[in-house]
């Protein structure tokens, strides 16, 4: 392989004098599950937003499939095929599950507010557009079983199937980059394993590539072909999943957290 | 469950016969109503038209994409002056000075949507507030468009065929409110419509999705405009006679409260509001003649207050039902609506 | 020419100043731009009217009733409406302040209909004085300097004050002023009557130069939000030198450009500043957390 399907390159940001992320470099091959991992407040989060566009780096680069994309605009940067979720779930909560689905075509579609507003006609272009496009969205909701969600409003749904409709909109968006911010957060033990399940099964299945945030570790060594572990904002180790786990600073940067946790309660 | 749905449902405006019968029946109600009803109640319903186009106009902004707008008089004063003076200085059709006219309103509305884009709830308000104010100024300290003593509107004709009594308004009127309730609908249940209540509910997700803000974002201020824009141009043949005075900040402030009243985010309920609103206001206007209260309401006035200032009562209880329906019910009447169609669960709709 | 037209500037400056400082204030506690603030000043600059005219009273006690009334105002509608709202998102909140102005509005035409009265002064606003090779008026140079003690004790109020600095500790962090024994509720209806006590002295300052009906704080008060946005929403220094910046401006646009337009100069400068620096010029910038 000559050249990395993402990667990041010496990524810094700061936000009034602290390092959020301080030189951070990682690359990932098509098709692999690539974790990061750190303590809260590490900077993993950051490192996302830095991707998807929402913070701008101070410096270092982004590129993807071989395209500079540090700096673009968010929504640049889904047209390019990254999607992500949010740590804290951010749906358009007064909007049917369909509907936020739906919302994830956005780029795939081309009605304008001109043809929106007078389809009257089952065979309209709009109407057509928007048929053919909740069929696609039907086969996500299918795949996450999601049915019984479909047309109620987000806002009202448990918080593990919110958790979902955010994954199943960033597939939506059909992402060649996914990024998952903590997927398995506030999910119990049987929900989380279907999300392995699925994360799997969009891995293999709908060969995408994913970076992954979390923080249960037994998930994250299940799953992942590759782990980069983070402190401070800065880079500890990267590599599989077994020799990540053993690494001492690593160990220490989650007793070390574990110790403050302690202290503060 | 595994039967393959019919997408087109999801969207349809009827879905079944018995919406279709309605709907006819509706059609109809609305058709024949000026043949029987009294002049004035022709106006009102003339009036209410015009209100409804406002109150979804600046509903799309306000309850759908989450942006407000202190300033909508002014888009309202641009629809009106622009359909007048097209139509006199340069013999525009009505209909095509109309439309040109709401489109110089939407010009308008995406110009101020630009520096909108970067603006937080506080500082749009206070922007949009210095828009309408700034428009109304303009406009009356421009001889073209007749100053402080404002203009005239031409004669109206419809295709060839003169509109002069409120009947013949009505007609006119009515057709375009209808569509544009059926056009906003519409637009909301597709992809741009979804796109102002992705940035409403979320921006930040809206964005990672592929929504470009700024686009849309001016979008949303330009089709409000344009829907302010002609309702404006019909108001100016309402009262035949427009003046800078009519499109001051108070009016941006009733508009809010048609909205308000009907329901953020609401088709229908803007639809609701705009006829209820346009009622009450039309009704205290005149409330003095009421049995009883108007009585009351006059000796209070000779002791305490003023009897010429008595209609001013209209503004208070516009800023108390603002005040409260935020307070108590932010749906509006939709929400009421909504809460009534849950009791009465078997009903047909 | 120029001198003559800066210091009238400055004249009108102190009184959107005053304006943007009322504001602000609420706006750093409430985090709410307050729409009805131009309505409250001119109900109780409508007070001292009435003192004054209709019961004769002497100018002072007009003067401080409608200051106390002003107070009162200010906290009745903060503690009865503002403190009611269930979720308070910014929305419901501007909503709130805009149904304050129209029952406001709506009262004082009511009470005194549309007749434009004279609010008389005891400083003359034709008495002029020389400064220079330019002239002020007695009232304006009142104003002028009736504005800059207001705004030194504001100064000495949240340097010295028990409550003054209770109030800049809420402003900057309600929640550890509420851990720290810091009761916000009474500092939410300190913070409203003092800026609608320094709204009503703008507005009974303004009165005798305008005419005074229920229109009189209309236009004022969006040059009170003008200056505010022009120095920043969130610092009272800044807010009150975007006052005087935009008499100053607006006066010079006035009499070398265009007298016609001179009061849409506001609107242009909103623009402007929100466009270029949406945070004013005298306050930081920051970074919105995801
Ligand atoms: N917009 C911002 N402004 C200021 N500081 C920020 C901002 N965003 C992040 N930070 C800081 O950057 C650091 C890293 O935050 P980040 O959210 O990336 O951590 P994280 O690794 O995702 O932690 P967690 O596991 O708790 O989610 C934190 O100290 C945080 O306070
Ligand atoms: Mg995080």
């Amino acid at each position: 392989m000559n050249e990395a399907f993402f990667s990041v390159e010496n990524l810094c940001i700061s936000f009034g004098g602290l390092m959020a992320v301080d030189h951070v470099s990682f690359s990932v091959s098509k098709g692999f599950i690539f974790s990061i991992i750190g303590p809260n407040g590490a900077g993993k989060t950051t490192i996302f937003n830095c991707i998807s566009g929402l913070y701008k780096p101070s410096s270092g680069s982004i590129i993807f499939q071989g395209e500079d994309i540090t700096g673009l605009k968010p929504h640049r940067i889904a047209t390019k095929g990254i999607a992500r979720t949010f740590q804290n779930i951010e749906l358009f909560s007064r909007m049917t599950t369909m509907e936020n689905l739906m919302l994830g075509r956005h780029i795939h579609m081309k009605t304008g507010v001109l043809s929106g507003a007078t389809f009257f006609r089952r065979g309209s272009r709009a109407a057509k557009e928007e048929i053919r496009h909740r069929e696609y969205v039907e086969k996500i909701i299918d795949l996450l079983d999601l049915q019984s969600a479909r047309n109620q409003f987000v806002g009202s749904l448990p918080y593990g199937t919110q958790k979902l409709v955010e994954l199943g909109r960033a597939l939506a968006l059909e992402p060649k980059l996914l990024l998952l911010d903590e997927p398995s957060a506030g999910m119990n033990s049987e929900e989380k394993q279907d999300l392995v399940f699925w994360i799997k099964d969009i891995q293999d299945e709908l060969g995408v590539t994913i970076l992954l945030i979390e923080h249960d570790m037994k998930m994250v060594m299940d799953i992942s072909d590759r782990v980069l572990a983070i402190n401070f904002g800065r880079p500890i180790i990267e590599g599989v999943p077994d020799v990540v786990q053993r690494h001492p600073d690593v160990l220490k940067a989650y007793l070390g957290e574990e110790e403050t946790i302690g202290n503060a309660s | 469950m595994d039967m393959k749905r019919d997408y087109y449902e999801d969207i349809q405006l009827l879905d079944s016969k018995v919406l279709w019968f309605w709907f006819l029946m509706l059609v109809a109600a609305l058709a024949t109503f000026p043949f029987i009803a009294p002049t004035y109640y022709v106006y009102m319903a003339n009036y209410m038209a015009i209100n409804v186009i406002v109150t979804i106009g600046l509903n799309i902004l306000v309850g759908y994409t989450g942006q407000i707008s202190l300033g909508h008089a002014g888009f309202f004063a641009i629809g009106a002056y622009g359909t007048v003076m097209l139509m006199s200085l340069l013999h525009f059709p009505f209909l095509l000075a109309l439309v040109a006219a709401a489109l110089i309103a939407a010009f308008f509305g995406f110009i101020l949507g630009l520096p909108a884009l970067r603006l937080e709830g506080p500082y749009l308000a206070i922007a949009t507030l210095g828009f309408g104010m700034a428009i109304t100024q303009v406009i009356g300290r421009w001889e073209l468009f007749g100053g402080r003593m404002g203009v005239e509107a031409p004669a109206l004709s419809f295709f060839g065929i003169p509109v002069m009594t409120d009947l013949g308004r009505y007609f006119v009127t009515a057709t375009i409110a209808f569509i544009m309730v059926l056009g906003a609908r519409n637009l909301m249940k597709t992809r741009v419509g979804r796109a102002f209540i992705a940035i409403r509910d979320s921006d930040i997700a809206a964005e990672t999705m592929g929504v470009n803000l700024v686009y849309y974002k001016t979008l949303a201020f330009a089709v409000s405009a344009f829907y302010t824009g002609i309702a404006g141009g019909l108001f100016a043949f309402l009262l035949g006679f427009i003046s800078p005075s009519t499109f001051n900040f108070i009016l941006s402030i009733y508009f809010l409260a048609f909205v308000i009243v009907g329901g953020l985010g609401s088709i229908f309920g803007s639809v609701m509001g705009g006829i209820v609103m346009t009622w009450l206001l039309l009704e205290l206007d005149k409330i003095q003649e009421l049995p009883l209260i108007g009585g009351m309401l006059i000796s209070f006035s000779e002791n305490f207050m003023t009897v010429a200032g008595l209609p001013n009562i209209s503004s208070i209880i516009f800023g108390l039902i603002i005040v409260l329906l935020v307070i108590f019910e932010p749906l509006g009447l939709y929400g009421f609506w909504i809460r009534t169609k849950i009791y009465w669960k078997t009903w047909p709709f | 020419m120029f001198l003559q037209l800066l210091l009238s500037g400055i004249a009108f400056g102190s009184l959107y100043a005053l304006i943007a400082l009322a504001m602000v204030i609420i706006y750093k506690t409430s985090e709410v731009p307050n729409f009805g603030q131009g309505e409250m000043a001119m109900l109780s600059t409508f007070v001292a009217f009435m003192l004054l005219d209709t019961y004769g009273h002497s100018f002072f006690v007009s003067f401080l009733g409608a200051l106390v009334f002003a107070a009162l105002l200010g906290v009745f509608l903060e503690f009865v409406f503002l403190r009611r709202a269930k979720d308070p998102n910014i929305l419901s909140l501007i909503l709130i302040t805009l149904g304050f102005e129209m029952i406001l509005y709506g009262v004082a035409s009511w009470k005194w209909g549309a007749d434009q009265r004279d609010l008389s002064f005891p400083v003359s606003d034709f008495d002029l004085v020389n400064i220079g090779p330019a002239v002020i008026s007695y009232l304006n140079l009142a104003t002028l300097l009736v504005a800059l003690v207001l705004m030194v004790l504001l100064f000495l109020f949240f340097r010295y004050t028990k409550v003054g600095i209770a109030m800049k500790a809420t402003q900057q962090n309600p929640m550890a002023a509420r851990i720290n024994g810091i009761r916000v509720n009474r500092i939410l209806s300190v913070t409203w009557a003092m800026s609608s006590t320094i709204g009503a002295m703008a507005g009974m300052l303004l009165a005798p130069v305008a005419t005074l009906d229920p229109n009189l704080m209309l236009e004022p008060l969006l040059k009170g939000f003008a200056s505010a946005v022009l120095g920043g929403m969130t610092t009272l220094v800044g807010a009150a030198l975007g006052g005087y910046m935009l008499g100053i401006i607006e006066n010079l646009f006035g009499g070398y450009v265009s007298l016609e337009f001179k009061s849409i100069v506001a609107f242009g400068i909103i623009v402007l500043v929100l466009c270029f620096r949406p945070s004013g010029l005298f306050a930081k910038h920051y970074v919105r957390k995801v």
